[in-house]
């Protein structure tokens, strides 16, 4: 049952009374008009016609004056269209200041808002993902897709910034509905039950409310796969209960990538290079000291850094107002952390690492500066809250910023278009520093040291109909078969596979000569080039022929496609 | 009893009542048929129509729908009469059956109306 009225009984219905003023007036007046006695120019007594006074009435009261027709009129009916005059002009002042009043109304603007979006979505033909939340991150998430040419719904709370949605610089238009995304209705106008709604992704800044969305999610559309952001631990059960497919924690992601930089620092490259636009695979190794840390500011993000730097073995210390008793002398400090002298009372001088990790972004930059000044060879991580704040932090003196939108939208873009990649990486995650940077050598071999993209390509008839002819034609096709140009040319196209899923075997890595079965999905990562190549490779039916020499090779690829 | 109940339940009995005064007598003789009544008819539907607006029972939207009904029949009754007259005869037999049957065609919707009506209020009262 939807709450959605139908915008126009409302305007109906407040326009009862004006409407009903408008005929009764008019009534009268052509009533008027028939009954009294005129005289034709010939002096005969004469009465005017329905018609002829319903005429005269209309243009009365919106023109005043065309003339007396069809004859000149007697004074008693001058003296009644005068009465006319007034009363019609009266009636039509009113309605339609009644209409303008009720065009103004919130509720009638909310409710023809809430009309127009809901017509709009359900009159959506492609996949769509729907976005609850349109803060930094929503907007982060928009773009990606809608780069990407994919449709997306928001759902925001904040008028402003579902407004904002339109203003922003999207390819594709974003719909865009204002309403409470805990609230099962707006889900369902913004498309939680459609039948090519892909996905639904709970963005908002309360975990709360980020539960109830998974919930109404699951139990409205359960197949639909649910990506949902939580910022308290205490809220994981939760969500879990509740069927999202995704878990996503901006603080625990951001702990583990800076225990990887700790642990297998060329790991890091790959993923930076895999899931963001900026990172390359040629940038440099990025050294995040083993040493002390210091963490200021006491929060889930801390407690989640905290924990995997322990499991490091790395010495930690936190400075911060708001500790409790669990927090001994020895690795703690009672104190605003903002203040320098706490932070050498912290004995920041022999720390290696500091983590500016308040909830305030003007606390954090004061640290950040405050412990510039205090040692000039720290490593220091700050945390950003908000994105308008952006050029602060980059100024700041500053190694590493953490920005949580960022991370998340980094996080939900690899979840949903590259599930594979994700598999990937949790993989390569166990893995050691040799293993990382002998994977390193190789993408900047075969690949180059452009920025890196990844895509998933399923071996079947629809995305890959040349490659399952062959097959089904009883041909052996092996993976580097897949990145030879059709065009004849002797380059490879500049592109590595990364990981092959058959079945449920997951394997990382397969070598070139893999032959590829109906079924696979393959992961590759390489340049946007190749990845478009690959596609069309895929569309236009072209398969290079079997014998050429490169695709057999398992060494590296020339790198000049 | 509210005052707006009985003004509705008023509203929607005269126009059946005018409806039927207009009609009865000799279908295709103009002196059975007075224009005033017809008028009247018109205007009171018209009232009924608006008062109607907004009611989104089941019951009340097909209210709506057969007073819509009842005004587009009156109101091509009313254009059939006026586009004939414009001769500057009397109306023939056979343009005043056209007249009066648009009429009649009315009064069905009208008769639909009050019997939605009655049905209403004897669901209250249960």
């Amino acid at each position: 049952m939807s709450r959605t009225r139908h915008g126009s009984f409302i305007l109906l219905r407040r326009l009862r009374r004006p409407l009903l003023a408008l005929i009764c007036i008019y009534a009268t007046s052509v009533l008027g008009f028939t009954l009294i006695p005129g005289t034709t120019p010939e002096g005969e007594p004469w009465h005017m016609s329905f018609l002829h006074a319903f005429y005269f009435v209309s243009f009365l009261g919106t023109t005043i004056g065309l003339g007396e027709i069809p004859y000149p009129f007697t004074d008693a009916q001058r003296l009644w269209a005068t009465a006319s005059i007034y009363g019609t002009v009266v009636a039509w002042l009113y309605g339609i200041g009644a209409l303008f009043s009720v065009l103004q109304d919130p509720m009638f603007r909310r409710i023809s808002h809430e009309t127009g979006v809901e017509r709009a979505v359900r009159r959506l033909r492609e996949p769509f993902y729907l976005i609850c939340g349109y803060d930094d991150t929503g907007y982060r998430v928009a773009r990606e897709f809608t780069e990407d040419g994919t449709r997306v719904v928001v759902l925001d709370i904040e008028p402003a910034r579902v407004d904002s949605a339109d203003v922003d610089d999207h390819v594709v238009q974003v719909l865009g509905l204002v309403g409470d995304a805990s609230d099962p209705t707006a889900l369902t106008i913004a498309g939680l039950t459609h039948p090519h709604c892909a996905a639904v992704i709970a963005l908002t800044g309360s975990d709360t409310i980020n539960t109830k969305v998974a919930l109404t999610a699951r139990l409205l559309n359960s197949d639909l796969p649910v990506i949902c952001v939580a910022r308290d631990h205490a809220w994981h059960p939760r969500i879990a209960a509740a069927g999202a497919d995704h878990i996503i924690n901006p603080f625990d992601t951001f702990a583990e990538r800076v225990a990887i930089s700790i642990r297998t620092p060329s790991l890091q490259v790959i993923y930076e290079a895999l899931t963001t636009q900026a990172g390359t695979a040629a940038a440099a190794v990025q050294q995040v000291p083993r040493g002390r840390w210091v963490l200021c500011g006491w929060g889930p993000f801390s407690r989640a850094l905290r924990r995997q730097l322990r499991e490091l073995q790395i010495e930690v210390f936190v400075v911060a107002l708001d500790l409790d008793d669990s927090f001994d002398a020895q690795n703690s400090l009672r104190a605003d952390p903002t203040d320098a002298a706490a932070l050498r009372r912290a004995d920041i001088e022999h720390a290696d690492t500091v983590v500016a990790g308040t909830s305030v972004d003007i606390d954090n930059l004061a640290i950040v500066l405050a412990a510039r000044k205090l040692n000039k060879r720290l490593f220091i991580i700050a945390r950003q809250t908000q994105r308008r704040n952006a050029a602060m932090f980059q100024a700041a003196p500053a190694d590493l910023v953490m920005q949580s939108s960022y991370v998340v939208a980094a996080e939900v873009l690899r979840d949903l278009r590259a599930p594979l990649l994700s598999a990937f990486l949790s993989r390569a995650r166990d893995e050691d520093e040799v293993w990382a940077a002998a994977l390193l050598q190789r993408l900047r071999d075969s690949v180059g040291s452009d920025v890196l993209e990844s895509w998933s390509v399923c071996i079947d008839a629809a995305s890959i109909p040349a490659v399952y002819d062959a097959l089904a034609s009883g041909e052996n096709v092996v993976l580097g078969r897949l990145l030879t140009r059709v065009d004849g040319s002797p380059h490879a196209l500049r592109a590595l596979p990364l990981m092959l899923l058959r079945g449920k075997d997951y394997t990382a890595l397969p070598g070139l000569d893999e032959r590829v079965q109906v079924g696979d999905h393959v992961l590759f990562c390489g340049r946007a080039l190749a990845r478009s190549r690959m596609r069309s490779m895929a569309l236009t039916r072209g398969l290079a022929p079997q014998a050429a020499p490169e695709t057999t090779a398992t060494g590296p690829m020339s790198a000049k496609g | 009893m509210t005052p707006e109940r009985v003004l509705f339940a008023f509203i929607i009995v005269l126009a059946l009542t005018l409806n039927v005064g207009f009609t009865v007598g000799d279908i295709s003789n103009p002196e059975h048929h007075n224009r005033y009544e017809l008028f009247g008819a018109i205007v009171v539907s018209l009232v009924a129509t608006v008062m109607k607006f907004g009611d989104r029972s089941p019951l009340g939207s097909t209210m709506l729908a057969t007073s819509l009904v009842a005004d587009l029949q009156l109101i091509a009754a009313a254009a059939c009469w006026g586009l004939y007259a414009g001769f500057g005869t009397e109306l023939s037999p056979g343009q005043m059956a056209t007249v009066v049957s648009l009429a009649i065609g009315a009064l069905v919707a009208n008769v639909i109306s009050v019997v939605l009506l009655i049905i209403e209020v004897a669901n209250l009262r249960r």
